[in-house]
């Protein structure tokens, strides 16, 4: 128990003193999630975008402006040139511009706005529709009621996003934990000169596991906060399961780390393919963008990553979205299962000198 | 010369034979390339994009084939055909079983899309048939109300609201077309629209053709930001270099040996990326204009200046690469290279301005004709070269080329 | 031994702060001959090679080098000398053949690489990398590099620190191949075995300063008439120890190691066993032998070369 307690001690001390490696864990996502914030805040929300209007001279206006008046809520900005604008879509002071001479609806669109077009152009197909129908008389015969069934009222693209970025601190933390400290302590040899006395080696696994977890959960509690204070973000968020949840994934990323380090032949290669293996996990996880919108084989692929399943646990227990009870626990359990069972393997196989 | 060019093989070849270099040199962009290409290239385009859906026609009591509830739900049911051989549908259609109570399978669906299972959930109310024809009304044009049918989507989901939208597309568009039918719409007599875009070519420009030029100078960026400080500290702290100090070599030939080399090196990866995106992904653009190969040029010489502003300013090798790693995501992302950045907050704003990506990004991709140039020439030009000189005075300054003895 | 003067060095100075790194290092070396500077760490013996290689600034003192006066290494000399340095690296990822070439590229007359390779026994490591070299060949790799210009002088930096024994051996012998072709050998070391093997000139230096200096059988003969006798001896109470003083000149204990100096061998041998009789103990590794370089220096400086 004193081994552990002593590792305990000394972990910290190192983490705490090792001023670059403090920045990266805690201070370094928050930069990360700050920018983020701020650049992906308005992205596919339409209500945000602004519409120029020019109406040929003699053209009848009424029909048109009767149908813009419901045009939720796009903002209208109206032009007494065509030419104007059309500069003003170039320079992008508005979205997009509609203009009509009394016999066509020609649609404008900046052709580099690459990824914003797509949501500008639902906006103005159903102009077009309304308009249309409008102009023969006719009034349609079916019509939408959407309803949200969502858990919480959420602000925006990033208030979804948020947990899933969670979610992959804990991966990384987790998977550095192993393929990162301590193979690099495997490399540095400062590993052979414990493993030469009495330590066991769970000792010292168990002390990088609790270390790791402190960081876990003020890094995660920090982002929170700052989600919420600064970007006014809305969570609803079910303490216990939280705490439940970052335990069995921070340990069950550790045994994930495991896999790595044991596979790979060189210590200091396992950080280098953990890195890269977080990246693409990172991608095809469904954290920035629905898995919906990716082709069938990396659809596949995302279901086999645990960071998909961590993030969908993570925005449940954050309350942006629902999930059985059996699913959840069966994400957490499992993260649990693999740590109780490569932690042993851990134990024997990693925590070993390095004789090449 | 000899030597100058032999330096310069050494860089190349270190490099490739590093693999870990390799990775984040070559491996990483391309793989970004092909990601994101495929995932926004799909957006809007048909045959990639699948969404699960539920739809209880609730008009079953009166279900008539002729009818206006049958009519929505074959509409959804060709959806959820492939348009083409080998291609996903749109949709996957979840109905009903026989004889199962729709009620039963109502919860369990809206459950499903609460967790994120389905997209969205179309119910099509009782007597639906009869409200469109009450809606339609004696006369037309009358305050009738139209039948409504209620589409149920999850906001936490953005597949969740992509796919109400296309629904409501859809809706929209058998609207017309019972409207048509009923005589109420003449669809040949409806307005024409065109679609007119604006920007250096008449037609939209493709995801990535706008990515290429992106992707392109992540490449370099990394490159420089990483691949610089990492050769010169690393050799410098291994004592590399003090082998090469204790013969005839002198300084200068051996930063132009390494600056050749790190050229070099940009020039494999554009050409690699190039080749990917022009003959894989179908990218139309064409670097082969002046500017755009001056730009290029700028942009590799640029970065590599501001490796050595970091290798000088670093006191050992990991301090340098901690220092790459801070810089390196605040500059690629507040830079436009990914994301539009109008409208951030002052104080990132004034970093997108201080940033000599922001202004080769912007200038590239106007050289090669997927934008409009928000910066002027003089800025695309003058801000990088402002970074090249004043890496150079740092480096020339406080670069070390020996460790302390 | 042509006594055509390669290097001279007068009055070197190298200070920092305080302390005196180099104080007032002057000597000669010339071709044919393997020089060499002997010291224990911390002695000088690298500040002043580093100074005659070029990468260290002296404070004051002159250089002459191949006839000319200097008061520092020019990119002239640089292309007439070789230096293997105390510490450095190569390329991880280049082949010993590339560095080989890369290093022959930066003088205006290499010699073929096929030559050097063979000169350093390395011929049949050409294709291979060089984090797969054990430290013998890496030593050997950064030999072929200091001679890959075919240099008249070459300076050997603690050449063999570090290395197995065999491996030492064969550097000794790559050495003595050089100094074979008429080439002016200037190396450090704080072996005492290696500077009586190799050295033609030995410089003992301490405390930045050259406090003896000649051949090394000169420096021995100077040292004295007297003969050294050691052996091993376990636990030896105080006592006992003290009766051996009778026996000889002098004598120092190194843990379990004795040595005694005499004047007078047979005396000194007769009472030597008539006290381990009387102590009853046993003269393990029984030794009897001339003064070497160790002796030398401990009797200059009161501590050994080698902590």
């Amino acid at each position: 128990m004193t081994a552990f307690r002593a590792l305990l001690a000394s972990e910290a001390r190192i983490l705490l003193r090792d001023r670059m490696a403090l920045f990266f864990t805690l201070i370094f996502p928050l930069i990360f999630i700050l920018i983020f914030g701020f650049l992906m805040g308005d992205i596919g929300d339409v209500s945000q975008s602004t519409m120029g209007v020019f109406v040929a001279a003699g053209a009848d206006r009424d029909l048109l402006d009767r149908t813009l008046s419901t045009a939720g809520s796009t903002a209208i900005e109206r032009f007494e040139s065509l030419d104007a604008m059309q500069e003003a879509v170039t320079d992008r002071r508005i979205d997009f511009a509609l203009s009509w001479d009394g016999s066509a609806l020609r649609y404008f669109y900046d052709a580099n706005r690459v990824q914003e077009n797509y949501a500008f152009q639902q906006v103005a197909a159903g102009l077009a529709t309304d308009f249309d129908l409008r102009r023969q008389g006719a009034t349609p015969a079916i019509s939408v009621e959407p309803t949200d069934v969502g858990e919480i009222a959420t602000t925006g693209w990033f208030n979804l996003v948020l947990p899933g970025i969670l979610a992959f601190s804990v991966l990384s933390s987790g998977l550095f934990a192993v393929s990162g400290h301590l193979t690099a302590m495997k490399e540095r040899k400062i590993l052979d000169r414990l493993i030469v006395t009495p330590m066991a080696p769970v000792a010292l696994l168990a002390a990088i596991a609790v270390v790791r977890l402190v960081v876990v959960y003020v890094s995660t509690l920090i982002t929170l906060l700052v989600g919420v204070l600064v970007f006014g973000l809305r969570y609803d968020v079910s303490w216990l399961r939280f705490a439940v949840f970052v335990a069995c994934a921070t340990v069950g990323t550790m045994g994930i780390g495991t896999i790595i380090a044991l596979l790979v032949r060189r210590p200091s290669s396992a950080s280098n393919i953990a890195n890269a293996l977080a990246m693409v996990m990172m991608f095809l996880a469904g954290i920035y963008f629905p898995v919906e919108f990716m082709p069938r084989f990396l659809r596949a692929i995302s279901e086999g990553l645990p960071l998909t399943h961590m993030a969908n646990a993570m925005r449940y227990v954050t309350g942006v979205m629902d999930m059985a009870d059996t699913e959840f626990w069966a994400i957490t359990f499992s993260l649990l299962g693999i740590a109780v069972v490569l932690f042993p393997v851990l134990a024997r196989y990693v925590v070993r000198p390095l004789r090449r | 010369m000899k030597e100058v060019l032999l330096l310069a093989l050494t860089h190349v070849v270190t490099a490739i034979r590093e693999r870990v270099t390799l990775f984040w040199f070559l491996v990483f962009p391309v793989f970004m390339l092909v990601l994101l290409s495929l995932i926004f290239g799909q957006i809007g385009q048909e045959g990639e994009i699948h969404f699960d859906i539920a739809l209880i026609d609730r008009d079953a009591g009166g279900s008539d084939p002729a009818g206006f509830a049958s009519m929505i739900v074959s509409v959804f049911e060709g959806l959820a055909k492939p348009q083409a051989a080998g291609q996903e549908p749109l949709f996957t259609v979840h109905r009903p079983d026989q004889g199962e109570d729709p009620e039963a399978f109502l919860d369990r669906e809206l459950t499903a899309l609460r967790r994120g299972r389905l997209a969205a959930v179309v119910v099509i109310p009782p007597d639906f048939d009869a409200a469109v024809l009450r809606g339609m009304g004696p006369s037309p044009g009358g305050d009738a109300e139209p039948a409504k049918l209620h589409v149920y989507m999850s906001r936490t989901s953005v597949a969740s609201g992509m796919a109400a939208e296309i629904i409501g597309q859809v809706l929209s568009e058998i609207d017309r077309e019972i409207l048509a039918r009923s005589g109420r719409f003449d669809p040949t007599a409806g307005v024409r629209t065109e679609t007119v875009w604006l920007g250096q070519s008449d037609e939209e420009t493709s995801y990535v053709d706008f990515l290429l030029p992106g992707i392109v100078l992540m490449g370099f960026f990394t490159t420089g930001l990483f691949g610089v400080p990492g050769a010169i500290l690393f050799n410098r702290d291994r004592k590399v270099l003090r082998r090469y100090w204790v013969t005839p070599l002198s300084v200068p030939r051996f930063l132009a040996g390494f600056s050749l080399g790190h050229l070099a090196l940009c020039a494999l990866q554009f050409t690699i990326l190039f080749l990917l995106g022009r003959y894989a992904l179908g990218a139309t653009i064409s670097f082969a204009r002046p500017e755009a190969f001056l730009t290029l040029l700028l942009a590799a010489v640029t970065f590599m200046a501001f490796g050595f502003l970091i290798a000088s300013l670093a006191r050992t090798a990991n301090a340098g690469m901690a220092t790459a790693n801070v810089l390196n995501m605040p500059m690629m992302f507040l830079s436009g290279m990914f994301f539009p950045v109008a409208g951030l907050p002052t104080f990132l704003m004034a970093i997108v301005y201080a940033n000599p990506v922001s202004y080769l990004v912007n200038g590239l991709r106007t050289s090669v004709g997927v934008e409009s140039g928000s910066f002027s020439s003089g800025l695309v030009i003058g801000v990088p070269l402002g970074w090249i000189a004043l890496s150079v005075l740092v480096a020339a300054r406080k670069l070390k080329w020996d460790v302390e003895r | 031994m042509d006594d055509r003067v390669l290097l001279r060095v007068i009055d070197l100075v190298k200070h920092y702060g305080d302390v005196r790194a180099v104080d007032g290092v002057s000597f000669e070396a010339w071709s044919a001959s393997v020089f060499t500077l002997l010291g224990p760490n911390g002695a000088g013996k690298t500040t002043t090679l580093e100074i005659l290689e070029g990468i260290r600034e002296p404070d004051s003192g002159e250089i002459e080098v191949f006839g000319v006066r200097l008061k520092r290494i020019t990119r002239a000399v640089k292309e007439r000398m070789g230096v293997l340095l105390q510490d450095g690296g190569f390329e991880p990822y280049l082949k010993v053949r590339e560095i080989l070439r890369l290093f022959a590229s930066f003088f205006e007359n290499p010699v073929p690489i096929d030559e050097v390779l063979s000169q350093v026994a390395l011929t049949d490591k050409a294709g291979s990398l060089v984090r797969t070299l054990s430290g013998g060949q890496k030593q050997r790799l950064a030999v072929g590099a200091a001679l890959i210009n075919d240099p008249k002088l070459v300076f050997l930096d603690e050449p063999t620190t570090g290395l197995d024994p065999q491996a030492r051996r064969n550097m000794w012998s790559v050495i003595e191949g050089l100094k074979d072709r008429g080439k002016t050998l200037i190396l450090t070391t704080h072996y005492m075995e290696e500077a009586e093997a190799l050295a033609d000139w030995v410089c003992i230096m301490d405390h930045g300063e050259i406090i003896a200096q000649g051949t090394p059988r000169k420096l021995t003969q100077d040292f004295g008439e007297e003969t050294m006798i050691e052996f091993r001896g376990d636990d030896l109470p105080p006592e006992a120890l003290e009766r051996l003083r009778a026996c000889c000149k002098d004598y120092r204990v190194d843990g379990a190691a004795i040595t005694m100096e005499t004047e007078d061998l047979p005396t000194t041998m007769e009472s030597l066993f008539a006290w381990s009789r009387e102590q009853g103990v046993r003269l393990r590794n029984l030794i009897v032998r001339q003064p070497n370089l160790e002796d030398v220096f401990l009797s200059l400086t009161g501590r050994r070369l080698r902590e």
